[in-house]
């Protein structure tokens, strides 16, 4: 019974410094959009911006999934349903690529007519 | 009845059953979450050029409420340290400490909800936004309610078929007038004093006309089958007409109508009021100007300078554009490169921390004559930029009178008002119901648990535990949500 009480104690210290960490990063992030010499790229938010920010809010995300739900020492019957979850959270991302192209448009591209590409007119 | 592997795990997944079925609930989570996540990328990398482009900025938007959004953070990630800390305290049998970190983590949750409520007050009943026909927008707040179309009418008429007719809706009950209807068949004419009486009558009068159309319909085809060529149309009245002896005041919502002159409101289910318009001006409280929609050639003749008519104000906003232009120049210049045009209609124009009104007892330096004869209103105050002032929607502005003919479309900050508001009303209210449905969980377990805990406190430990890592869970999405709604 002592060793484990001794056990928990680690575990407070863990969950202590992880919630400073936590505290700290969200000064980061605060940091990076009220203060202007962490303002990448020109004024105001650009693609450098949203990185930064999401790259600390990851770290965060990690953090809190790591240690607070325990995910660094789970049973591998999580880790296999987090995977598919994984996988399929990806795939929600990687539709929003549609936003940067235009297949309609581009079926348009491949059509010549004798005058020259039709979306040239 | 005994639920097995409560405590134990079980053998073949290694796990307690809640534990495994609060990591499928999380998954699915994910995946709700996960949707909303796809579709801000979608509606923000999909902006289109002057619908809501450039997609606003974070920080412009909330201003004040960044700092309110960045305490909300620290509280929810002080409330997870409390959820964990709760849990080892059960680890350790120790009840009063659980208690104590329990309470805490509900109080953090309260704290959170209440920021959140004083958040979406501001947005939803203190700032408004007039966009005009030209794209330049004015934020502020419109006063006594002059969205509404004001109108003294004498008579209405409307449909009796479908619903009431929506003008109903718009008088004011102190103020029905008596309508008087003249009845179909020989005899005094119906007076109709309340909105009750009014429905009532016009429930039963439809009855009737549904029952004449019925009858009508009936004769058409008996005629038609006895042989007559070209029987009777069927033709039946099915509209009505109510006056009233003295005026009565419509206060229209544009929303409900379609068109309206100095002498009818036509309303969108076909009802009209006719009578005299006494005013649809807009008594606007401007707050600022945002010119980001508008060309950078068209901003100095925007219609925005008819509706302000200050050449200070206007003077203020272009100084301030200059300087952020500046601003712009040097980053490009210190490259080698001039300022891609993409960006001139970006960000560059973005004035939303210039303020237009002023302090109507301080450092008054702008033009105060009335300009709209006697409106009171009329006068534009303008004081120098404050845009810590900007949060809270503090008074001390000045006030004008806006056409309705030049209002492309006006409301408050809510879900309707662009899609930036749309996705983020729909994100940070679906994590608010989560917060409220985790703190009522884990409140549960601490004021409903030491019966559970004196049977055995290990099962009381893995209840907390499975609520923990969905109350992590909802501290996650925020960690997320806080950037990309209060920052980027």
């Amino acid at each position: 019974m002592s060793e484990e009480a001794h056990d928990w104690g680690k575990h407070k210290k863990t969950y202590f410094i992880v919630g400073i960490l936590l505290f700290i990063f969200t000064g980061i992030t605060l940091a990076l959009g009220l203060w202007a010499p962490l303002d990448m790229g020109p004024p105001g938010p650009t693609p450098a911006d949203y990185v930064i920010g999401l790259l600390v809010a990851s770290i965060k995300a990690s953090l809190v999934a790591l240690i607070f739900m325990h995910l660094n020492h789970e049973k591998g019957l999580i880790y296999k349903m987090l995977l598919f979850t994984f996988l399929f959270f990806v795939g929600l991302m990687v539709l929003t690529m549609f936003t940067q192209s235009d297949p309609i448009r581009e079926q348009f591209d491949t059509l010549e007519t004798t005058e020259g590409k039709l979306t040239e007119q | 009845m005994e639920i097995p592997h409560e405590v134990t795990p079980r053998r073949d997944t290694g796990l307690y059953n809640a534990k495994l079925g609060v990591w499928l609930f999380l998954a699915s989570e994910v995946m709700l979450f996960g949707g909303l996540f796809s579709a801000y990328v979608f509606l923000r990398l999909g902006v289109q050029d002057g619908v809501d482009n450039p997609w606003p900025w974070g920080l412009n938007v909330h201003k004040g409420f960044v700092w309110l959004g960045f305490i909300n953070t620290l509280v929810l990630i002080a409330s997870s340290v409390g959820v964990v800390f709760a849990w080892v305290a059960l680890k350790e049998r120790n009840w009063r400490r659980f208690q104590i970190y329990m309470y805490g983590v509900v109080a953090c949750a309260l704290v959170f909800m209440g920021i959140k409520t004083v958040e979406y007050n501001s947005k939803l009943t203190k700032h408004h936004g007039i966009k005009l026909v030209d794209n330049s927008v004015m934020e502020g707040k419109i006063l006594d309610n002059t969205d509404e179309i004001r109108f003294e009418a004498k008579s209405a008429a409307f449909g009796l078929q479908g619903s009431a007719p929506i003008f109903l809706n718009e008088i004011a009950e102190e103020d029905f007038p008596t309508f008087t209807v003249q009845s179909e068949e020989e005899g005094d004419p119906v007076q109709l004093t309340s909105r009750g009486e009014f429905k009532r009558w016009f429930v039963q009068r439809r009855r009737e006309v549904a029952s004449e159309l019925a009858d009508e319909r009936k004769r058409y085809r008996s005629e038609l089958a006895k042989g007559a060529a070209a029987p009777q149309p069927v033709s039946v009245n099915t509209s009505a007409t109510v006056t009233s002896e003295e005026p009565f005041t419509v206060r229209a919502n544009p929303r409900n109508t379609v068109t309206h002159s100095d002498s009818t409101i036509n309303f969108r289910d076909g009802s009209k009021v006719e009578g005299v318009l006494t005013g649809d001006d807009v008594i606007f409280e401007l707050h600022e100007v945002d010119m980001q929609l508008v060309l950078p050639t068209r901003q100095r003749d925007s219609i925005l300078w008819d509706v302000v008519d200050d050449e200070g104000a206007k003077k203020m906003f272009f100084d301030a554009q200059t300087k952020w232009y500046n601003k712009m120049r040097d980053y490009y210049e210190a490259r080698g490169e001039t300022i891609p045009e993409k960006m001139l209609r970006g960000h560059k124009l973005n004035l939303q921390n210039v303020h237009v009104g002023g302090g109507h007892g301080g450092k008054d330096h702008g033009d105060e004559g009335a300009k709209g004869g006697a409106d009171q209103h009329a006068a534009v105050h303008h004081s120098e930029t404050n845009p810590s002032a900007s949060g809270g929607g503090k008074g001390d502005y000045g006030s004008i009178t806006v056409p309705r003919e030049k209002i492309k479309f006006m409301g408050n900050h809510g879900p309707r008002y662009n899609n930036y508001y749309g996705i983020y009303f729909t994100m940070t209210a679906l994590h608010g119901l989560h917060v409220v449905g985790g703190a009522i969980v884990l409140l549960y377990f601490v004021v409903f648990g030491k019966r559970i805990y004196k049977k055995n406190p290990e099962h009381l430990a893995n209840r907390v535990e499975v609520g923990g890592l969905f109350w992590h869970f909802v501290d996650l999405i925020w960690i997320f949500l806080f950037p990309i709604m209060y920052l980027l």
